[in-house]
C-alpha cells in the first residue's frame, strides 16, 4: 500500500464550529484517520504555519478550509494552502459565502475599529489608539495582520475546488465529501458537495404548504409567535428561507421548530438569494385594498440581516474580489 | 459642477410610449429599458443597475387598475419597499429609486419624469460607493 493521502484542516476567520463538526464525526474520525494522514490542524493539534510551508507544491491531497478572509493573515494562509494542497474544499458557510460575520460589510472598517477600540462601554481609550500593523517596541518591530475593509468568501481570494456549505456543515456531509475525494468520485470542479434541490423539497413540513401560497397581513417573526410544530412556516406567515436555500442540512432548524435562515446558501442557478426572496415575497404577500404595503413590508424587521445572513460577500451588492491594491497589507 | 447622474429607467411597454418610437426620445434616455409589465422586474435587476454604477433607478409603471397582468405594478411597489431597506443598508438612499404610476401612450411625459428624477439625483450628489 502506498502512502496515505495527506490532509490539512485549517481555519481562517472562523468560530471553530466547522472544526467541531469534524470532531463530531466521533468514531468516524478514527476511520478518517485510518484512511488519511492529518498533517495540519491548528485547532486540534499544535501546528505552526511553518509546518504547512515545509510541504511541497500540491503535496497535500486535500485542504479543508473553514472561515472567511478578513485580514492579511487569513489571505496569506489561504494562498499557502492553495499552493500546498491539490484540492481545496471550502468548509462551511463562512468559507463558502462569507457567513454571518460578513454582515459587518454593512459598516466600514473605520466604524468597526472605532466601535471596538474606542466607543465600547468597557473600553477606556482617551487617545483613541487603534491597533497598528507595525509598532516599534524596544529594539523590535511588532507586527499584526492588517484588518481589511471587507469580509471575503474564500473563492474571492483563492481558487476553490469544492464547497461543503452549512453553519456548520453536518458531519455526515463532511464524511461523504472526504469519501468522494478519497475514492475520486467527484463531480466537476466548482461543485457544491450537497444535493441540488431546494430545502422545501426535503422539508417534512412541505405537505402543509399550500399549492398557492399566500401570506396575508404582517410577516411574523419566530420569536414573536408560538409556531405550530407541523405547519410550513411560510404558510403561517413566518419567514423561512427554505424555498431559496439548498438542501442537505438534514433540516436541523426546521426540526427544532425554527425556520430556515439559509446557511446552505442559494439553490443552483440563483446568484443572489436575498433578492430572489424579495421578489417572491412581494408576490406572496397579499396586502388587500385597505392595507398599507409599506407597513406590511416593514414587519419583516431587518430584511438585510435576514435575507443576506450568510451570503453578503457573494451577493450582487456585496461581491468583491480581494485585490491587494485595495486592501492595506503590511 | 459637471456631475451628471446616471439614471437607469425601466418603463412598462403596455402603459408608456407604446405609440412611439422609443429611440426618438433622444440621448437623455440613454439607459431606458422597456419591459413587458413592471411586475417583470426582479429585485436583482435593480441591484445590478446600482452595482454597475447607476446613481438612480426610475420605474414607469401603469396606473392602478391598469396592469395587464392584474397587479404587476403593485407587486413591484411591494418589492421596492423591501429592496429600499437593502439599498439603504448599503448606503444607497431610498430616494434613488422611484416608481411612477401613470398612463402615457404617446410617451409625452417620459422626458419630464426623467429630468425630474435626474434633478433629485443631482441634489443628492454622486452615490457613495464605499460599501459596494
Ligand atoms: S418554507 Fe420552510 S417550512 Fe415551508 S416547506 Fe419550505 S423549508 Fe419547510
Ligand atoms: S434549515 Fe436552513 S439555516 Fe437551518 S441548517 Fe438547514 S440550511 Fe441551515
Amino acid at each position: 500500500m502506498g502512502e496515505k493521502p495527506k490532509v490539512a484542516i485549517c481555519w481562517l476567520g472562523a468560530c471553530g464550529g466547522c472544526d467541531e463538526a469534524i470532531v463530531d464525526l466521533n468514531e468516524g474520525l478514527l476511520d478518517v484517520a485510518e484512511a488519511v494522514s492529518i498533517e495540519f490542524w491548528p485547532v486540534a493539534m499544535d501546528y505552526k504555519y511553518d509546518h504547512l510551508a515545509a510541504f511541497g507544491k500540491g503535496e497535500i491531497a486535500v485542504g479543508l478550509v473553514s472561515g472567511h478572509v478578513r485580514n492579511s493573515e487569513h489571505a496569506e494562509v489561504a494562498h499557502l494552502l492553495r499552493d500546498r494542497c491539490k484540492l481545496v474544499i471550502a468548509l462551511g458557510a463562512c468559507a463558502c459565502f462569507g457567513g454571518t460575520p460578513a454582515l459587518a460589510n454593512l459598516v466600514s472598517r473605520e466604524e468597526i475599529l472605532d466601535a471596538v477600540y474606542v466607543k465600547a462601554p468597557s473600553v477606556v481609550n482617551p487617545d483613541g489608539r487603534l491597533p497598528q500593523v507595525e509598532t516599534a517596541w524596544e529594539e523590535e518591530i511588532l507586527r499584526l495582520p492588517a484588518f481589511f475593509d471587507h469580509v471575503y468568501a474564500l473563492n474571492q481570494v483563492i481558487e476553490v475546488d469544492y464547497y461543503l456549505p452549512g453553519c456548520p456543515p453536518p458531519s455526515e456531509l463532511i464524511r461523504n465529501g472526504v469519501r468522494a475525494v478519497l475514492t475520486d468520485d467527484l463531480p466537476p470542479k466548482g461543485s457544491t458537495l450537497a444535493p441540488r434541490k431546494a430545502l422545501c423539497e426535503t422539508c417534512p413540513r412541505n405537505k402543509t404548504k399550500p399549492m398557492r401560497l399566500e401570506i396575508h397581513g404582517p410577516i411574523r417573526r419566530i420569536h414573536e409567535v408560538e409556531a405550530d410544530p407541523e405547519m410550513c412556516f411560510l404558510a403561517e406567515g413566518i419567514l423561512c428561507m427554505g424555498p431559496a436555500t439548498r438542501s442537505g442540512c438534514g433540516e436541523t432548524c426546521i426540526r427544532s421548530n425554527t425556520p430556515c435562515r439559509g446557511c446552505f446558501g442559494p439553490v443552483p442557478g440563483v446568484s443572489d438569494p436575498g433578492s430572489r426572496f424579495i421578489s417572491s415575497l412581494a408576490a406572496l404577500l397579499k396586502v388587500g385594498t385597505t392595507g398599507d404595503p409599506e407597513a406590511v413590508m416593514a414587519s419583516l424587521g431587518d430584511p438585510v440581516g435576514y435575507l443576506y445572513r450568510f451570503t453578503h460577500p457573494v451577493s450582487t451588492l456585496g461581491a468583491r474580489r480581494l485585490s491587494q491594491a485595495t486592501e492595506e497589507t503590511p | 459642477m459637471g456631475y451628471k447622474p446616471k439614471l437607469v429607467c425601466f418603463s412598462c411597454k403596455f402603459g408608456w410610449a407604446y405609440l412611439r418610437d422609443m429611440n426618438a426620445l433622444g440621448e437623455d434616455v440613454e439607459f431606458l429599458t422597456p419591459v413587458e409589465c413592471s411586475g417583470r422586474l426582479d429585485a436583482l435587476h435593480l441591484l445590478k443597475a446600482f452595482k454597475e454604477r447607476a446613481d438612480g433607478v426610475l420605474i414607469l409603471a401603469c396606473e392602478e387598475g391598469h396592469c395587464h397582468f392584474q397587479e404587476g405594478n403593485f407587486r413591484t411597489l411591494k418589492m421596492l419597499y423591501l429592496l429600499r431597506d437593502v439599498l439603504e443598508a448599503h448606503g444607497i438612499e431610498k430616494a434613488r429609486v422611484r416608481i411612477e404610476f401613470s398612463l402615457d401612450p404617446e410617451g409625452r411625459k417620459i422626458l419630464g419624469r426623467i429630468a425630474r428624477m435626474k434633478e433629485s439625483l443631482s441634489a443628492l450628489g454622486p452615490l457613495n460607493r464605499a460599501l459596494l
